[in-house]
């Protein structure tokens, strides 16, 4: 059947070729996965043959939007940027904000795929149904931020530019693709998918519109779900703190990581917290469609940028042993210029203090080395002296050099910011999410710590609760809807997914949508060959306890583990082995 | 037994808009307790969060000692 | 008179209010047909503002050819006058005006009730 909200038009672009075609958008993919992440994963199921190279021409690019992009559904401005992962080997799938995903819509598609790879460096113009092909060799080699900046200056501000910077140039799997100089599809090397393809730079405007059913009712309705559920105090400190506000509620809960992952708590968190960090705010900024406004635009002198989001700051702030706010942001600044994944990256160079300080490697950097640390970025982002020894990330780096325990990652995705041993489902949900130890499918500590009667050091349960939030989030971001409007729920959801589609989409069938998503990519790694083996918890977590805050003294045992492996693949329906079976992917 | 409440983000509405304050309340009292004391039921509110005392996160049923600081939060989304 | 005013250290950039104006306006949204056009974004390491709204100056009306723009508590244009010459769009201060198919598309704060201010989540936009 017809669903409105979609353009029903796929832009298909042959880099190799420099040829491009719109096809009509697969209405079956969409009717079982909605859009964005579900859309996008589906999609590469069926394009992406197991077992091709992340870094070759067999990789696709694919650029998703949702039924409700382009529409005033708050908070819907975020873009699925999927492929196969160069870091992981498994599907990846990224979501950006800003402005791109809205402009795709405006341009007339619901998702842009970039297949095979240009002969030399270039950037792809959209401009509605115009596509062109530049060249970029006066591009390639500067940072994400000049690109922007030239392009910006070049064809207006009409156009979003996507960009990656040297690191994705350098094919690093920590690389990430840079839009409105400061958001990122940011994990499991995306960066260096558009690299390979010798892409510096995607530019998109489009005039064209979005159609949906009773357009004054829904508009009406969409104002008052704003007005009255998004703006609503609960969800609000975001715009007030952006997401400095989890600092005080990790340290306080006991799962703020410290050098490496070694601890938790800083007892000094004071000195970078928000209360210091947004004294030096300039302007709030949002994506598009957003009511909330996240993005802090701060100034330190000379130090600048959008963020720093809670994950930055935690790795270069208490994860590295530094407390200088001004070098956390810019670290940040350097980062995003770069187009290195500030999480990846970081988590690689704190792991090259702690391999320095036990004499393990000497990779001649130290905790609180803040300075060292941004001139390691720059040199893994161009694989140059020691930073060709980390830009891979810790997973090889481990290989070849040892501190393979404290490696912290999951299938070559390095950990976010948030200590398991202080929320035991988080392992589980590093664990077995899709792209390796990712923090957007299930947050744990949402329900663990930062709840009033939830027990965080158990076992009991968690595959149930994780299950439950990677459900949640897995058709949230289908539709999508960013993460920080966290009041809203399966009701509202399927409201605002029947008001643009025109088709009646219940409660269950979000739910099922959910799960879908979740089978879906699953039977994608599956296929890569991913299973039980994979789905690990690095070993510090079992070996070394914590010495302070709440969780002082917990490890999380191997038995423990397995057992939330377990009860998560029961729930699922996949077998000991984490295998889903075939009748199982049959209905997918 | 004297303890202090500190209230983050949405839950300051409960002590007026105050960051926090001295109460008194009976030995071995707990968070529940505590909080019911100055009007907060963390059952009957849709947004409460967690509750950390000294900086350390407990669960809600623990019980304070004298000096204690009590820190409710209220609920915040993320990833 | 009340006009549009907006507060741009309170804009997030989401424009929602093109997108709302354009639904009311056009059936669709399509902020390209938005009689307004609010965003932020980043140049030389700085934020910046567009903002393309309606400030009832008049200009329009003064140099129209046709005598088909008049200013009361609003712009309204006589689409039957109207030529499509352009004078308006050109002369106006806040690059609000556009000009399509031979016509040109003015604010007219929806009679006196905007939706881009109802909308507006951050009340950078008020109507004062």
């Amino acid at each position: 059947m017809t669903m409105t909200g979609y353009q029903n038009r796929v832009l298909r672009i042959d880099l190799t070729n420099r040829k491009y075609s719109a096809e009509p958008l697969n209405m079956e993919f969409a009717e079982k996965y909605v859009g964005s992440k579900g859309l996008a994963i589906r999609y590469m199921y069926e394009e992406l043959k197991p077992g091709i190279d992340a870094l070759g021409p067999e990789n696709k690019l694919f650029l998703t939007t949702g039924p409700l992009s382009g529409t005033p559904a708050p908070c819907s401005g975020k873009l699925s940027v999927a492929a196969k992962s160069p870091a992981t080997g498994t599907m990846n799938d990224c979501s950006i904000g800003g402005h791109a995903g809205i402009r795709i819509k405006y341009a007339g598609y619901d998702m842009i795929i970039f297949e095979g790879a240009l002969e030399r460096p270039g950037y792809v113009l959209i401009d509605d149904d115009r596509v062109e092909f530049h060249d970029a060799s006066d591009l390639w080699g500067r940072g994400s931020h000049e690109t922007e900046g030239i392009l910006a200056k070049q064809y207006g501000i009409e156009y979003t530019v996507l960009s990656i910077g040297p690191a994705g140039e350098n094919l690093s799997p920590m690389s990430c693709i840079n839009s409105d100089y400061y958001r990122q599809a940011g994990r499991g090397g995306i960066g260096a998918v558009m690299g390979s393809k010798k892409m510096k730079a995607i530019l998109i405007r489009g005039t064209k519109g979005v159609r949906v059913p009773e357009i004054k009712k829904t508009t009406e309705r969409m104002i008052e779900l704003l007005q009255t559920d998004v703006l609503q105090e609960d969800n609000t400190y975001i715009y007030d703190c952006g997401t400095t506000a989890f600092l005080e509620a990790c340290n306080d809960g006991g799962i703020l990581p410290y050098k490496n992952f070694q601890d938790t708590t800083d007892p000094e968190w004071t000195e970078y917290n928000g209360d210091i960090l947004l004294k030096y705010r300039k302007g709030k900024r949002g994506c598009g469609s957003c009511g909330l406004g996240c993005g802090n635009f701060l100034q330190i002198g000379e130090a600048v940028c959008e963020g720093p989001e809670y994950e930055t700051i935690s790795v270069a702030g208490p994860n590295a042993g530094v407390k200088d706010p001004f070098k956390i942001v810019k670290f940040n600044q350097v980062a995003d210029d770069m187009g290195l994944d500030t999480i990846s990256a970081g988590d690689t160079i704190i792991w090259a203090m702690e391999m320095t300080e036990k004499g393990i490697h000497d990779f001649g950097i130290r905790f609180g080395d803040a300075d060292k640390m941004r001139e390691y970025l720059i040199l893994m982002a161009r694989r140059e002296g020691i930073g060709a020894e980390l830009a891979d990330g810790v997973r090889k780096a481990s290989e070849k050099f040892g501190g393979t325990d404290f490696a912290m990652q999951v299938k070559g995705l390095e950990y976010p910011q948030y200590e398991p041993r202080g929320s035991w489902g988080m392992s589980l949900s590093y664990a077995v999410s899709d792209r390796g130890a990712c923090h957007m499918r299930a947050y744990a500590p949402n329900v663990e710590v930062f709840e009033a009667a939830a027990p965080p050091y158990t076992a009991e349960g968690k595959g149930q609760i994780v299950y439950d939030l990677a459900e949640f989030n897995a058709i949230k971001f289908s539709l999508c809807i960013c993460d920080l409007w966290g009041t809203i729920d399966y009701e509202i959801m399927a409201e605002l997914l029947t008001m643009v589609t025109g088709r009646n989409w219940t409660v269950e069938e979000m739910s099922e949508v959910g799960r879908r998503v979740i089978n879906i990519a699953r039977a994608y790694n599956q296929r890569e060959g991913f299973n039980r083996k994979d789905d690990t918890m690095p070993r510090r977590l079992a070996k070394d306890a914590l010495t302070r805050g709440p969780a002082a003294g917990q490890t999380i045992p191997e038995e423990a583990f397995n057992d939330m492996l377990d009860q998560y693949y029961k729930i699922m329906g996949w077998d000991e082995n984490g295998i889903m079976p075939q009748e199982l992917i049959d209905t997918l | 037994m004297k303890i202090t409440i500190t209230l983050r983000g949405s839950l300051r509405k409960y002590l007026e808009g105050e960051n926090e304050r001295i109460v008194e309340v009976p030995e071995g009292c707990t968070c529940d307790e505590a909080l019911r004391s100055i009007g907060i039921d963390y059952k009957e509110i849709k947004n409460f969060g967690f509750v950390a005392v000294n900086n350390m996160r407990v669960m809600i049923y623990a019980e304070l000692k004298e000096g204690d600081v009590l820190k409710a939060y209220p609920r915040i989304y993320g990833g | 008179m009340k006009r549009l005013k907006f507060k741009k250290e309170s804009c997030i950039g989401c424009q929602l209010c093109a997108q709302v104006c354009s639904a009311m306006k056009e059936g669709e949204y399509i902020p390209s047909r938005a009689r307004i056009a609010v965003e932020t974004y980043y140049e030389d390491g700085n934020l910046k503002y567009k903002d393309s709204y309606c400030i009832l100056c008049g200009i329009c009306a003064k140099n129209c050819p046709s005598g088909a723009v008049s200013v009361g508590e609003y712009i309204q244009v006589d689409m039957d006058s109207c030529t499509g010459c352009g004078i308006c769009a050109d002369k106006c201060p806040k690059d609000v005006i556009k000009i399509r198919e031979e016509k040109a598309y003015i604010c007219d704060t929806c009679g006196g009730d905007p939706v881009c201010v109802k909308t507006c989540p951050q009340h950078a936009l008020t109507f004062e």
